[in-house]
């Protein structure tokens, strides 16, 4: 029952919603997606963001697609470049990849459900949830730029932890010395990961916003840690979320594949651009544009 | 610990060439696409069989679905590389973790729905 649901309304969805670019317009729209996802991708790479949290709201606004369909070629694209980026880095010497796959048994289990919800959930109710995800965005960037150098304080291993041998060490750079830490209320970053999951499935970004601060403020990882942890899981969430949306069609070929690709050279060409740039001043940018977006994005929810 | 080094350095190439190929298939895909002037990429929920093998198979929309499917098997090859990797060192709890999200995967693909 539950399926046939779900699969009626994702039909009737895209039916009705989105038909593909029309005809004639098919290469500018191409264009047009390539250039948002290269901006983003760029963007992205220099603010530390997923490139899905701009490149979303941009295609639905400038280019009227549909939030599943923008959303779908965003998830794509975040599979893309983690993979790309973990070509390049399997073993660096900061991921926590034991924290990192028993956390992912979480986050895939949370796209899984976020991205069936999709099927069934009306436009406006995820753009309302989409907004509310950037002024979220919004608020931890400000906090960060704040906070610039936050104490943090190791504490040893909780009972799971232990069991599973997940406390790590690390060579910090900036303080040239081993740090080691443990991990705490693992359980319970394991929840809050499950919820990352399903914030990732339900609008096709990474997530990290979510997991990252789990892991640093509940669990006492370093940030470093955290960030390349949270880095190292997105793959895999990306891919169970984008299958989901693959079969509910809402992957169309025109917007996922310039998406894409336009968000691979962005973040590849943000990336080598990144240690050359202080990104203070775009940060204090970025921290009003996504709140005035995630406020857009909210009002065109609501029905505005 | 050699052999989960050559593992590792497997699946960094493995990624590599994964998402390079399937860039290459979503330029031709796109540019067959153009070119012909065909946009009938199916709608509605997709059939397994025809994501797998097309109606004909490597027809323009279908190369690009493909070119998404080698790109989202990626990750899955470095799931792949490191239950193989915990296996060989006898790291039981952490192998079957792998083998848990790999199942999470194949429900996703199979069901499309949680």
């Amino acid at each position: 029952m539950f399926f046939e649901i779900s699969r009626l309304s994702a039909f009737l969805q895209r039916v009705i919603w989105f038909k593909g670019p029309p005809r004639g317009m098919q290469l500018l729209f191409t264009l047009y997606a390539l250039m948002i996802a290269l901006g983003s991708g760029f963007l992205g790479a220099l603010l530390g963001l997923g490139g899905g949290v701009i490149m979303v709201p941009l295609m639905v606004f400038l280019l009227g697609i549909p939030i599943h369909i923008a959303s779908g070629a965003s998830i794509v694209a975040v599979v893309a470049t983690s993979s790309a980026a973990a070509s390049v880095y399997v073993r660096d010497e900061v991921t926590n990849m034991r924290l990192g796959m028993f956390l992912e048994l979480a986050t895939t289990l949370g796209a899984l459900t976020g991205a069936s919800f999709v099927a069934m959930a009306a436009e406006s109710l995820l753009k309302t949830i989409f907004g509310l995800s950037l002024i979220y965005a919004s608020t931890v960037m400000w906090y960060q730029l704040r906070n610039n150098r936050r104490s943090w304080v190791n504490k040893p291993n909780d009972w799971l932890a232990e069991k599973l041998s997940i406390g790590g060490s690390y060579y910090d750079e900036a303080r040239g010395e081993q740090i080691s830490y443990g991990v705490t209320r693992t359980l319970s970053t394991f929840g809050i990961s499950y919820v990352a999951g399903i914030v990732s499935g339900l609008l096709g970004i990474g997530g990290g916003g979510v997991k990252v601060p789990a892991m640093n403020v509940v669990s006492s990882v370093p940030m470093k840690v955290a960030v390349a942890t949270s880095n190292f899981m997105i793959g895999v969430t990306a891919a169970a979320s984008a299958l989901v949306y693959i079969r509910h069609g809402f992957c169309d070929g025109f917007v996922t594949a310039p998406v894409v690709l336009g968000t691979l050279v962005g973040s590849y060409i943000g990336a080598r651009v990144t240690g050359r740039l202080r990104g203070m001043f775009l940060k204090r940018v970025f921290v009003v544009v996504l709140l005035l977006l995630g406020l857009r994005m909210i009002a065109s929810g609501v029905g505005f | 610990m050699d052999r989960v080094r050559f593992l590792e350095l497997l699946v960094s190439r493995l990624l590599r060439t994964g998402v390079l190929m399937s860039g290459l298939l979503m330029v031709i895909g796109l540019g067959l696409l153009w070119a012909t002037g065909d946009a009938s990429c199916p709608s509605g929920v997709l059939s397994v069989s025809w994501l797998l093998f097309g109606d004909p198979f490597l027809e323009p929309s279908h190369v690009l679905f493909l070119g998404f499917f080698i790109l989202i098997g990626t990750p899955l090859l470095r799931i792949v590389a490191s239950a193989t990797a915990h296996l060989l060192e006898r790291d039981l709890v952490f192998a079957l973790l792998n083998v848990s999200v790999l199942l999470i995967l194949a429900v996703s693909f199979v069901l499309g729905v949680g």
